[in-house]
C-alpha cells in the first residue's frame, strides 16, 4: 500500500462524498416544482473530479446511474481552459453525451486557490423542453428538433453572475415557468455541492484529496474487478425485441447481445442490432450505455460505491446508427424506455453464467401522460400516470418479484400517485387502483404483481400522449428456468358516447371528451422456475388473498383448491403436478 | 413527608429510572428489562427504590405522586410482528394502497429485497360500496350489506381489531361514522380505529396507514397498561400515570389507549423536551441533542425551545403520519461493529453487538471489535471504572480483536486503527446531525450540542469538531436523559383538519375555516377536560400548512390566534413566506405566487408542575480535590497518545472549571475533553465545554 495513503481518510472523504450527493437531492426534493422531480424522484445529484470523473453519485432513479460523466468529460473538452470560479453550465443535448432531451443537467466547477479541482452537477427530468409537444414526449417526431431545444453546453452564469442574455433565449423557448424554477433549484444543488467539497479542500488540503480520491477509484475499481472474476469467462448471447417504431405497427427492432468475460473483464457488444429507426424509437449511447450500468449493478454487490472505479472494468460495443446508438439527427426519446429490453437481453444473457442472480423479465411499461385544463380552477394541468403503469419484476431465486415497483430504468424509485391527491390535482375521478388479479407469471418464485387503473376523465381540451411497450402478446414479461409470462399491458378509453378505443403503444390521442373513463391494465413480472415447484402453502395464500384465481392455481401451480373452503385436494395435487415429471 | 416524582424509560437493554422528591434531589436507577413483560422490570425497579428506603413497595409508593412512563412495547409489537389481528374496512377499487406503500422499493439495486408484510393481509381487507369525492360530496351511499360481510368474515377469521378508512374522508367523516356505529354493534369487543378521527387529513395512504397501525398496536397497549396499572394498583399506588407519547408530550392511559399508536416511535421523543429544561438555564434556545446508547445514535434539533415536527415518519417501512418530535436515528452506538469492506475501507455498524454478547471487553463472548473495544484501547474507558466500578473490562481481548480484524487487514498500527474507528463513529453521528440541522436549513455551528446517553459524552467533543460547534452541554444525568425528560413534558395532544383552498383567495370561504377552527379547539378541549386539566391550565398553538400553488409539499406554519380570528391572511401568508425562505433558501413573496392551504392543525397543550431543578452551592473554581489520577489518552489533534488527569465526576459541581485535556468519570457515562476545550459545570451540576 502506498506509503502516504491514509485508509480511514479515504473511508471519511467516501462517507463524505455520498452524504454531499444525498444533501444535493434533498434540496431538489424540497425546492423543484415538478412532481416528475419531487414526487417521481426523476433527477440524479453527483460530484466528479477536475477530469470529469465520477467521485459519487445518488441516482434516485438507477437509469440515471451513467447520464452525467459522459458529459462532464465534453464540457470539459469543450471549454478547455475556458472554465472559472462562478459559471455555471447547462446542458441536455443527446448527441454530446446527453441521456435523454428532457433530462437537464446543471454543473458548476469547485476551483481551490485558484486550480479547478471537482464538480458537482444535478441532473433532472423537466417538466417542458421545448418542441412540438407539451412534456417532452412525442411519438410523433421524426428527428430531435420536434422533440426538443437542443443545449449544447452553454454558460448561464460567468464568473458568479447569470447571464440574463442567455438564460431569456434557453427560456423564451420552453413553455412552462415552474422548468425556469426548476433549473434555478438545480443550480441550488449543486452549490450545495461545492459547499461540502470546499470544506473538505480546505481541511485536507488538494494533494491528500486527490491521492486519496485515486486510492478511492481503485479500490473500487479492485471490488467490481473481483465482482466480474467470479462470473465463469465465455461469451454468452441474449437478444429481445421492442416493438412498434410509432409509425409501422408491425415494426419489430431486435437487440442482439454478446457479453464477453475475460477474467476480471467484462464486455457488452450490441454489434448486430436493428438499425435506427425514422421515428422516436431510438436511444443516445449514453441511455444505452446506462441501462446496460443499471443491469449490472443489479448483478452484483449492491453496496459497491458509485465512483469511476465501477465502470473501468466495465466495455461497450454499441456501433453508431443502430437503434442503440443512433446518428444525428434522429429522434430518441423513446431512448430511456429502451433500458427494460436492453435489460431483458442482458439478464438473458447472463443467466448461462448467473443464473441465481438474474431475473426473469420485468414488465415493460406503457406510460400515458394527460394534459388538459382542469375546470374547477380553468387552470392547465398535465400528469404522467404514474400510479396507472407501475406493473411487476421479475422473480429471481429465492425471492418473488416486487409488486407494483414500475419499469425496471426507475426500479422502485418512482413513487405512485396518492389517491386523494390524485382527484385534488387532476379533475379525474378514480374508480379503481388495484392489484390485477393472476398478472404475476407463475413459478417457484412468481413474478411480481401489476395493476389495474380506472378514472373518469372530467378534464376539458385533454390529449392524452402513449409512449410504451408491453401491449404485444411476444412482448409479455419473460419467465426463467420453467417459469410462465407476467400479464400484458392495456389501455383503453370508454367515450361518453359508448365508444371504445384501444391505444397504441405509442401515440397521440387528441380531443378527448369529459366523461371518458380511461382504463389501464399493468402487467406482472415473469416467474422464476417451475411453479409446480412453489410450496402449496404459498399458493394458498395467493388464492385467498384474490391476487391468483382458482383456475390459475389448477393450471399453472397444479394446486387444486376448492373456491369455497379454500382446503387443498392433496391427492389430485399430488397427481397433476407428479405429471410433469 | 416527602413526596416522589418518577420518570420510567424503557430501553431495550436497561429500564431507566429517575427518582425526583419536591426540592428537586435526582437519583438515577437502572435494572435489566423484561421484553416479554415489560411491567416486570418497572415494578422491580420501583421495589429497588423502596428497599434503597427501607419501605415496603406499597408505602414507598404511597408516597409517588406522578409516574411518567415511557414504552416501547407498540414500536416492538411492530417490528416482531406480534400485532393484534386486524381488519380493514375500505372504500371499494382501493384495498391495496396499504400493501402497495405508493410503489416504493426502498433498495434500488437489490432484487431479493422484499416488501414488508402487510399488516393486514389482502383477504382481511375488505371492500366496501360507498363514496365521497374531494369536496366531501356523497357520490355513492354507504352499503350496509358489506359492513355486515366484512364483520362476518373478521368474525370468522378470529380479527380483535377493526381499521376503517374510506375516501376522503377527511372532508366528510360521516360514511365511517355510520360505518364504525354499525360495527360496534356487530364486534362490540373489537378495537376499533376511524381514520377520520385518528387522522383526518389529506392523502389516503398515509391515513390508511396510520389508521391500521392504530389499530394492529391498540389491543397491545391496551393489555400492557391493564397489566401495569393493576400491578401498580395492588401496590396502592394513588397517584397519576402518565405516557409518553412520540409528539414529545404525556397523556392519560385512557387518552393513549384511543391513539395507541402516538407511542409508536417515543423512545426518544423526552430528549428534546430535557433538552429544553437543561439549555433553558443557560439562556439557550437553539441547540441540538444527541443521545448515543448501546446500538443506536439519535439526533434531534431544537430553535427557539421548540423542537422540529414531522408527519413523515415510518414504522417497519410503513407511514405514521401522526406529528411526532422529528428526530433521527441511526445504528450507531458503543456496539458499533467495526468490519472491512470489499474494497478494503473501514466501516462501522449499523450491526451493533448490542448488550449480549456485547463488546469484546466486556468477556461475555463478543468476538467482533466495536466502538467500546476502541475506546478501552484509547483510553478514554476505564477498564477498572466502568459502570462505577461493577464491571471490569477485558482490554488484552479487545487489543487482540481490533490488531486481528482491523490493524492487521489495513496494515495499520495498533492504536491508529483504533482511533481509525473512533474516527469513523464520530463522522457517521456528525452526517447524522447534518441530516437534521444542514438539510433542514440550518448551520449546525449556531446550535449548542446538548450530548447524552451512556456512551454520548466521550464523542461528544470529536463529534463537535467535526461540525465546528463550538459549544457542548452534557446535562449530569446524561444517561438517562429521556427518564429526565418524561418528568418534564406537559400533556400534549395533536389534531388536524383538511381544507384545500386557495389561502385567502376569493373563494375560500372563511366561515368554514373559522367553524373548523372551532372544532379543533372542542376536541382539545374534550381531551384535556377528561384528563382533568383546568381551564386556566390549557394552551393551543395553532398552525397551517401552506404551500405555494403546484407545490406537492406543505411548509407548517405557526400562527398566532389573534390572526386566525380576525382573519389576517396577509399576516398569515407573510409568515409562510418567511418559512419557506429559511427552509429552502427562497420565497416566491415579491412574484406574488399564490398561497394554498392543505391543513389546520392544533396543538392542545395541558401545562404540568414540573419539578424544580435543584441549585447545588458553589464549591469554588479549583476541582483538584475531585482528582482522581492520570492515564494514557489518545489526542485526536495530536494523533498521539498524552498522560491525562482523570476526575471524578461524580464529586465534582457548581463552579469547578478545568481545561483539556481531561477525563471526567461517572458511574453511568464518561467525558473526554480534547485539549481544545474548557469545561465548567454549573449549577445543576451539568458540564459545559467550550472550545478555547
Amino acid at each position: 500500500m502506498n506509503r502516504n495513503i491514509d485508509p480511514i481518510l479515504a473511508s471519511v472523504l467516501q462517507r463524505r462524498f455520498k452524504s454531499i450527493t444525498e444533501e444535493m437531492g434533498l434540496t431538489l426534493l424540497r425546492t423543484t416544482r415538478s412532481p416528475i422531480l419531487n414526487e417521481a424522484r426523476d433527477f440524479v445529484t453527483g460530484l466528479y473530479d477536475r477530469k470529469g470523473r465520477m467521485l459519487e453519485q445518488t441516482e434516485y432513479i438507477p437509469i440515471l446511474a451513467f447520464a452525467i460523466q459522459p458529459v462532464c468529460k465534453h464540457i470539459i473538452e469543450y471549454f478547455g481552459d475556458d472554465i472559472h470560479p462562478g459559471d455555471v453550465i447547462l446542458h441536455n443535448d443527446v448527441f454530446t453525451g446527453g441521456n435523454q432531451n428532457a433530462d437537464v443537467a446543471v454543473f458548476k466547477p469547485i476551483f481551490h486557490e485558484d486550480a479547478l479541482v471537482a464538480w458537482a452537477a444535478c441532473k433532472g427530468h423537466q417538466a417542458d423542453i421545448g418542441g412540438a409537444v407539451a412534456g417532452g414526449y412525442n411519438p410523433e417526431a421524426r428527428e430531435v428538433w420536434q422533440e426538443a431545444l437542443r443545449i449544447t453546453p452553454v454558460k448561464i452564469a460567468e464568473a458568479g453572475k447569470l447571464r440574463k442574455d442567455v438564460w431569456d433565449l434557453i427560456f423564451a423557448n420552453i413553455r412552462y415557468d415552474i422548468v425556469e424554477e426548476d433549473i434555478k433549484a438545480e443550480m441550488g444543488g449543486c452549490v450545495v455541492g461545492e459547499r461540502g467539497i470546499k470544506a473538505l479542500l480546505e481541511k485536507h488540503g488538494v494533494e491528500k484529496f486527490q491521492s486519496h480520491v485515486e486510492y478511492l477509484f481503485d479500490a473500487t475499481e479492485k471490488m467490481v474487478r473481483n465482482e466480474i472474476r467470479n462470473v465463469p469467462d465465455g461469451i454468452y448471447h441474449g437478444e429481445s425485441t421492442v416493438f412498434y417504431d410509432g409509425i409501422h405497427l408491425e415494426s419489430r427492432m431486435k437487440i442482439n447481445l454478446n457479453v464477453i468475460v475475460e477474467g476480471d473483464e467484462i464486455t457488452f457488444d450490441f454489434s448486430g442490432s436493428s438499425p435506427q429507426t425514422e421515428g422516436f424509437v431510438n436511444a443516445p449511447y449514453t441511455a444505452t450505455a446506462s441501462a446496460v450500468l443499471l443491469t449490472f449493478l443489479m448483478l452484483i454487490n449492491p453496496d459497491i460505491p458509485h465512483n469511476d472505479g465501477i465502470t473501468r472494468p466495465i466495455h461497450i460495443i454499441n456501433p453508431e446508427g443502430s437503434f442503440l446508438n443512433a446518428r444525428f439527427p434522429a429522434a430518441t426519446t423513446f431512448g430511456n424506455s429502451i433500458a427494460g429490453p436492453n435489460s431483458d437481453a442482458i439478464f438473458r444473457a447472463m443467466a448461462q453464467a448467473l443464473p441465481e442472480k438474474v431475473t426473469a423479465g420485468w414488465n415493460r411499461f406503457l406510460g400515458f401522460t394527460i394534459t388538459g385544463t382542469d375546470p374547477r380552477k380553468n387552470r392547465p394541468y398535465v400528469d404522467i400516470l404514474f400510479l396507472a403503469l407501475k406493473g411487476g419484476s421479475g422473480g429471481t431465486w429465492e425471492a418473488d418479484g416486487y409488486d407494483h415497483i414500475g419499469l425496471i430504468n426507475c426500479a422502485g424509485g418512482i413513487l405512485a400517485q396518492d389517491y386523494e391527491m390524485f382527484e385534488l390535482h387532476d379533475p379525474h375521478f378514480l374508480e379503481k387502483h388495484e392489484y390485477l388479479v393472476d398478472s404475476a407469471g407463475a413459478g417457484n418464485w412468481r413474478g411480481g404483481l401489476g395493476v389495474e387503473t380506472e378514472f373518469v376523465i372530467h378534464g376539458n381540451n385533454v390529449t392524452g400522449i402513449a409512449f410504451g411497450d408491453g401491449v404485444d402478446e411476444e412482448a409479455r414479461a419473460f419467465g426463467f428456468s420453467g417459469g410462465k409470462k407476467g400479464a400484458l399491458n392495456g389501455a383503453e378509453l370508454r367515450y361518453p358516447d359508448g365508444v371504445v378505443r384501444t391505444v397504441k403503444s405509442k401515440e397521440i390521442i387528441r380531443d378527448i371528451p369529459a366523461g371518458t373513463v380511461f382504463r389501464q391494465t399493468a402487467g406482472g413480472g415473469g416467474g422464476y422456475g417451475h411453479p409446480f415447484e412453489r410450496p402449496i402453502e404459498k399458493v394458498v395464500e395467493d388464492v385467498r388473498n384474490e391476487l391468483v384465481s382458482v383456475e390459475k392455481a389448477r393450471e399453472d401451480y397444479g394446486v387444486i383448491i376448492d373456491p369455497v373452503s379454500l382446503t387443498v385436494d392433496f391427492e389430485e395435487t399430488e397427481r397433476r403436478r407428479g405429471a410433469k415429471s | 413527608m416527602t413526596r416522589y416524582r418518577i420518570g420510567v424509560d424503557v430501553g431495550g437493554t436497561f429500564t431507566d429510572f429517575l427518582l425526583m422528591n419536591e426540592e428537586g434531589d435526582a437519583q438515577v436507577y437502572k435494572v435489566l428489562s423484561t421484553p416479554a413483560d415489560p411491567s416486570i422490570a418497572v415494578i422491580h425497579g420501583l421495589s429497588v427504590m423502596a428497599e434503597k428506603r427501607n419501605a415496603d413497595l406499597g408505602r414507598f409508593l404511597g408516597q409517588v405522586e406522578i409516574i411518567v412512563h415511557g414504552t416501547t412495547v407498540t414500536t416492538n409489537a411492530v417490528l416482531t410482528g406480534n400485532v393484534a389481528k386486524t381488519g380493514l374496512l375500505t372504500t371499494r377499487g382501493f384495498r391495496d394502497a396499504l400493501q402497495m406503500r405508493r410503489g416504493i422499493r426502498e433498495e434500488l439495486y437489490n432484487n431479493r429485497y422484499l416488501p414488508p408484510r402487510p399488516i393486514v393481509p389482502r383477504y382481511l381487507r375488505i371492500p366496501v360500496e360507498e363514496r365521497i369525492d374531494f369536496s366531501g360530496k356523497e357520490i355513492r351511499p354507504l352499503s350496509v350489506q358489506d359492513l355486515e360481510d366484512g364483520a362476518a368474515k373478521f368474525k370468522e377469521n378470529g380479527v380483535e381489531a377493526v381499521a376503517i378508512c374510506f375516501m376522503h374522508s377527511y372532508a366528510d367523516g360521516s360514511h365511517e361514522e355510520a360505518a364504525a356505529e354499525r360495527l360496534r354493534r356487530l364486534m362490540p369487543d373489537a378495537y376499533l380505529s376511524v381514520s377520520s378521527r385518528v387522522l383526518p387529513q389529506v392523502r389516503f395512504y398515509n391515513r390508511v396507514s396510520t389508521t391500521v397501525l392504530n389499530s394492529a398496536v391498540g389491543p397491545i397497549l391496551e393489555k400492557y397498561i391493564r397489566s401495569l396499572t393493576a400491578k401498580l394498583e395492588m401496590h396502592d399506588f394513588k397517584g397519576l400515570l402518565l405516557i409518553m407519547q412520540s409528539n414529545g408530550g404525556v397523556t392519560s392511559p385512557e387518552v393513549v389507549t384511543e391513539l395507541a399508536s402516538s407511542t409508536l416511535l417515543s423512545g426518544p421523543a423526552a430528549a428534546p423536551v430535557a433538552g429544553i429544561a437543561y439549555t433553558r438555564l443557560h439562556g439557550y434556545g437553539d441547540f441540538i441533542t444527541v443521545d448515543m446508547g448501546g446500538t443506536s445514535f439519535d439526533a434531534a434539533l431544537i430553535k427557539d425551545s421548540t423542537p422540529l415536527v414531522t408527519t413523515d415518519g415510518k414504522v417497519n417501512r410503513f407511514a405514521l403520519a401522526l406529528p411526532m418530535m422529528d428526530v433521527h436515528t441511526i445504528g450507531a452506538g458503543g456496539g458499533s461493529i467495526a468490519w472491512i469492506d470489499d474494497s478494503g475501507l473501514l466501516r462501522m455498524g449499523p450491526k451493533s453487538a448490542g448488550a449480549r454478547p456485547g463488546p469484546v471487553c466486556y468477556g461475555l463472548g463478543g468476538t467482533e471489535p466495536t466502538c467500546s473495544d476502541a475506546n478501552l484501547l484509547l483510553g478514554y474507558l476505564n477498564a477498572d471504572h466502568f459502570a462505577g466500578g461493577k464491571m471490569t473490562l477485558d482490554r488484552p481481548m479487545a487489543e487482540k480483536a481490533i490488531l486481528e480484524k482491523v490493524a492487521q487487514p489495513l496494515g495499520m498500527p495498533l492504536p491508529e486503527a483504533a482511533y481509525g474507528m473512533c474516527h469513523i463513529m464520530n463522522i457517521n453521528m456528525a452526517s447524522a446531525i447534518r441530516e437534521i440541522s444542514v438539510q433542514r436549513g440550518y448551520d449546525p455551528r449556531e446550535f449548542l450540542l446538548v450530548c447524552a446517553g451512556g456512551a454520548g459524552p466521550i464523542h461528544a467533543a470529536m463529534i463537535a469538531s467535526e461540525l465546528e460547534i463550538p459549544r457542548i452541554l452534557v446535562p449530569k444525568e446524561s444517561s438517562i436523559f429521556c427518564a429526565a425528560g418524561m418528568l418534564l413534558s406537559d400533556l400534549k395532544h395533536d389534531f388536524g383538519r383538511t381544507y384545500h383552498t386557495i389561502f385567502s383567495g376569493k373563494d375560500m370561504d372563511v366561515a368554514r375555516f373559522l367553524s373548523l377552527i372551532d372544532d379543533l379547539q372542542r376536541e382539545g378541549d374534550r381531551i384535556l377536560a377528561l384528563e382533568s386539566i383546568p381551564v386556566e391550565r390549557r394552551m393551543f398553538q395553532y398552525s397551517l400548512d401552506l404551500r405555494y400553488v403546484r407545490q406537492y409539499h406543505e411548509v407548517n406554519v405557526p400562527v398566532t390566534m389573534e390572526d386566525l380570528r380576525t382573519f389576517n391572511g396577509e399576516s398569515m401568508k407573510e409568515a409562510f413566506h418567511r418559512q419557506h425562505d429559511r427552509l429552502y433558501g427562497y420565497s416566491l413573496r415579491e412574484e406574488g405566487t399564490e398561497v394554498e392551504l392543505v391543513n389546520l392543525r392544533l396543538t392542545a397543550i395541558g401545562v404540568t408542575d414540573k419539578p424544580a431543578l435543584k441549585e447545588e452551592e458553589y464549591r469554588g473554581k479549583n476541582p483538584n480535590s475531585c482528582l482522581k489520577g492520570t492515564r494514557p489518552v489518545f489526542i485526536p489533534s495530536q494523533r498521539d497518545f498524552g498522560v491525562v488527569p482523570v476526575y471524578d465526576g461524580d464529586r465534582m459541581g457548581f463552579g469547578h472549571e478545568l481545561q483539556g485535556p481531561a477525563i471526567i468519570e461517572q458511574t453511568n457515562t464518561t467525558i473526554f475533553v480534547p485539549p481544545e476545550y474548557e469545561v465548567a459545570c454549573d449549577a445543576y451540576g451539568s458540564y459545559l465545554l467550550r472550545l478555547v
